[in-house]
C-alpha cells in the first residue's frame, strides 16, 4: 500500500496531487524493485487513516475479513513467523482438540542502520536529513519533559 | 473534490518532517494506529488502484479465500 512520503526532500517532494502520487509509487517500485501488487491510496489517505497512519505498518487479514496481526512496524521476519505460527495452528490440532482463538499484544524491538538511514535522507534531498535532524532534537525535549 | 477535501489531503501529505513532528503530527499518528480494528475484528474494506495494471481492487477479494498480507510504506 503506497501511503505519502515520511521524508520528503527537494528530489522527492510530498504528493500535492494524484499524478504526483503515482510518480511516487512508480519511483518506489523501479528504484527497490519490489514484485508485490502496489495498491494506490487515494490523496487523502483514506485507507492509511483507517489502518492507522504510520509510515511502514503491516497488516495481515484473514480470509473474510478479520484482522489477524498488526504492528506498527514492519518486521518481515516477524511477520512471517507469525504467518507459519497462525496458519499451522488454525489447520492443524491434536486429535480430541479444539482450536481456540485468543489474542495477544507485544513489544518488538528492531534495530535501525543509520548510515543507511541516512544515505536515504539525502537520497530524498539535502533538506529531509535536516528535518530529520530537528526532529530528532523534538524527541529528545519531550523526553526531557 | 471540495475544500475540505483538499485541506485534509494538504495535511496529510506534508512537505516539512521537522513540522509535521513540531505540530505533534507523529503523535497522533499513532494514537491512530491504536484507535485502529483490533486483532479479532474486521478489516476496514476500501476500493483502490493497482500500479500495474490500472485495475481497481477492492480489499476484500483480496482477502476472500487466503489472508492478505499488506504492508504500508512509501518511497523516502
Amino acid at each position: 500500500m503506497y501511503t505519502r512520503e515520511a521524508h520528503p526532500g527537494e528530489n522527492v517532494p510530498g504528493h500535492d496531487s494524484f499524478g504526483r502520487k503515482l510518480a511516487g509509487a512508480r519511483l518506489l517500485r523501479e528504484e527497490t524493485g519490489i514484485c508485490r501488487d502496489i495498491l494506490v491510496d487515494d490523496l487523502a489517505g483514506t485507507v492509511h487513516r483507517a489502518y492507522g497512519l504510520m509510515p511502514n505498518m503491516t497488516w495481515v487479514i484473514d480470509r473474510g475479513g478479520q484482522v489477524a496481526y498488526k504492528a506498527n512496524w514492519t518486521s518481515a521476519a516477524n511477520v512471517e513467523a507469525f504467518l507459519a505460527r497462525f496458519l499451522a495452528a488454525r489447520s492443524q490440532h491434536p486429535a480430541g482438540a479444539a482450536a481456540v482463538m485468543y489474542e495477544t499484544e507485544q513489544i518488538e524491538f528492531r534495530h535501525t542502520d543509520r548510515t543507511r538511514f541516512a544515505e536515504h535522507l539525502l537520497r530524498n534531498g539535502p533538506r529531509a536529513a535536516v528535518e530529520f535532524e530537528r526532529a530528532r532534537e523534538l524527541w529528545a525535549r519531550r523526553a526531557a519533559t | 473534490m471540495g475544500v475540505e477535501n483538499r485541506g485534509g489531503a494538504a495535511s496529510y501529505n506534508y512537505s516539512r518532517f521537522d513540522d509535521y513532528v513540531a505540530g505533534g503530527g507523529d503523535l497522533a499518528d499513532e494514537a491512530a494506529f491504536r484507535a485502529s480494528p483490533r486483532a479479532g475484528e474486521p478489516a476496514g474494506d476500501f476500493t483502490l488502484l493497482r500500479l500495474g495494471d490500472g485495475a481497481q481492487v477492492r480489499l476484500s477479494e483480496l482477502w476472500q479465500t487466503r489472508p492478505l498480507v499488506m504492508e504500508f510504506g512509501s518511497f523516502t
